[in-house]
């Protein structure tokens, strides 16, 4: 269960978040949604315990972040960007992480089996097309089979086959009893995946519920993400 | 400390020692300065040959390389921090592991342990090779202060590693380290040398592997030396972990 709670970050005299609250549950795969500069990185950053709240918490099973104690097997997380250093090969980089967590050098083979990339894993990452960069980051969320995935933007630079290959498996992840979170501003691909949605915008929540309570009255998600991000929006849903 | 602890520590050592050692550029700096340094103790050597030589000048001759040897040493700390803010690893780093005291620690450990086998084969060759050309005209050579000698420059050049380490954690980007670090051991230090007292960290560090000549004032001795570098080190080391534990990654 991913707890965020009334959190709030200041940058210098910048409001990025003001007080955003919501859960993401086992079992069910959340959608985090909102536009460019809404605070979606932000609030994953401090989940991750990557940035520093300026107030508020974001819990991962009641604990904060660098409390876990294995933190490789309880959270998954890939953000944006490869993550990975350009002169390191994808194998190397996975190795390293494996280590860190003491995890055996064959379960680096399985999770490059995962997801399609154990044919390039000796090569450079820098080489790497922003698909195959989105596939290491998989692979290293996979690592320590986590109970919770937190990703942004996973199907970004992946084409429709490995699309098509996230959506099922973080289905069955999720119906396994695993808690996933993805941010993502796909919204027809959003829709086909997620159990709820929650969409911020400004650093504040607009919306947040099943997928069907937040579609509401429109067609299509993507209807109601406009409506509830214009300017004159109305209240959370 | 608990097994626990001791264990996570062990793990976190293995993981960044792991990231050093599958990192190019880290070998790339080592073979490049190890290079460098024998071609500088072979233009050293050749000059050296023209004068008379006894056991001090064979050391002397040998490490009068270490001044521009340390430039390799200084990239290699520079890029084993600074690496971890190319594409984002920083990020893959504190999620894995995001204790962080420990693991810019850990960092600092691991490399030690790459720096000092590494320090050592290259000083050792310099003097090596010095020795080689210059035994028929070495007097006495003392085995013993050759050592002791190869101990204080392989320590120097550890530390001087591992405080351009602490600075590139600070900066977070490798040309303004760059930048900072040799712009102040090639040009502030060498040119405000005869105002400033021995307390910085080269002229301290100086004193660990080069004996002082009987005309020089204000000399440290070999463990005052070590003591002072260690000191700059070890407070860069804590301020960078300090402001590491604070900053947003």
């Amino acid at each position: 269960m991913l707890t965020i709670n009334n959190l709030v970050k200041h940058r210098g005299t910048d409001k990025i978040l003001s007080g955003i609250s919501f859960k993401a549950r086992p079992g069910r795969v959340t959608g985090f949604l909102g536009p460019n500069g809404a605070g979606k990185s932000s609030t994953l950053r401090i989940l991750l315990g990557l940035d520093h709240a300026t107030s508020g918490s974001a819990l991962i099973n009641g604990k904060p972040f660098a409390e876990l104690h294995n933190p490789l097997t309880t959270v998954g997380a890939a953000l944006d960007g490869f993550g990975a250093h350009r002169m390191r090969t994808g194998r190397a980089h996975l190795r390293w992480i494996a280590r860190a967590a003491g995890l055996s050098r064959s379960r680096v083979e399985e999770v490059l089996e995962i997801v399609g990339l154990t044919n390039a894993a000796g090569k450079r990452v820098g080489s790497y097309s922003l698909g195959m960069g989105k596939r290491l980051g998989m692979a290293a969320a996979l690592l320590g089979d986590p109970q919770i995935l937190v990703l942004d933007e996973p199907v970004n630079g992946l084409d429709p086959e490995g699309i098509r290959w996230i959506r099922t498996f973080l289905r069955e992840r999720a119906q396994s009893g695993n808690t996933v979170l993805l941010s993502s501003h796909l919204m027809g691909e959003l829709a086909e995946t997620v159990d709820d949605v929650v969409i911020i915008h400004h650093g504040k929540v607009v919306a947040d519920g099943t997928l069907e309570e937040v579609i509401g009255n429109h067609s299509t998600l993507e209807e109601a993400f406009f409506a509830l991000t214009s300017e004159h929006a109305g209240d959370v849903v | 400390m608990s097994i626990s602890s001791s264990k996570k520590i062990t793990k976190i050592l293995g993981a960044e020692l792991d990231k050093l050692v599958s990192l190019p550029l880290i070998w790339l700096t080592l073979i490049g300065t190890f290079i460098l340094n024998l071609v500088l103790a072979a233009a050293f050597t050749s000059a050296g040959l023209q004068g008379a030589a006894g056991t001090q000048s064979i050391l002397n001759i040998g490490l009068a390389s270490m001044g521009y040897l340390q430039a390799g040493f200084i990239i290699l700390g520079i890029s084993a921090t600074c690496s971890e803010y190319t594409s984002g690893q920083i990020r893959t780093t504190l999620t894995v592991i995001p204790w962080r005291g420990f693991q810019l620690s850990a960092k600092h450990l691991a490399l030690a342990v790459i720096t000092i086998p590494a320090a050592f084969i290259i000083a050792a060759s310099g003097i090596l090779y010095t020795f080689m050309m210059m035994r028929d005209t070495a007097v006495g050579f003392e085995i013993d202060t050759m050592i002791e000698t190869l101990v204080g420059a392989t320590g120097y050049l550890t530390l001087t590693t591992l405080l351009s380490a602490a600075i590139g954690a600070l900066l977070r980007r490798t040309t303004p380290a760059l930048v900072m670090l040799l712009g102040y051991y090639f040009i502030i230090s060498p040119l405000s040398r005869d105002f400033l007292p021995n307390y910085f960290p080269d002229t301290a560090g100086y004193y660990m592997y080069m004996p002082a000549s009987n005309d020089e004032i204000n000399v440290l001795t070999p463990m005052q030396g070590t003591g002072i570098l260690m000191l700059w080190t070890l407070i860069f080391i804590k301020v960078a972990i300090i402001f590491y534990r604070q900053r947003d990654a």
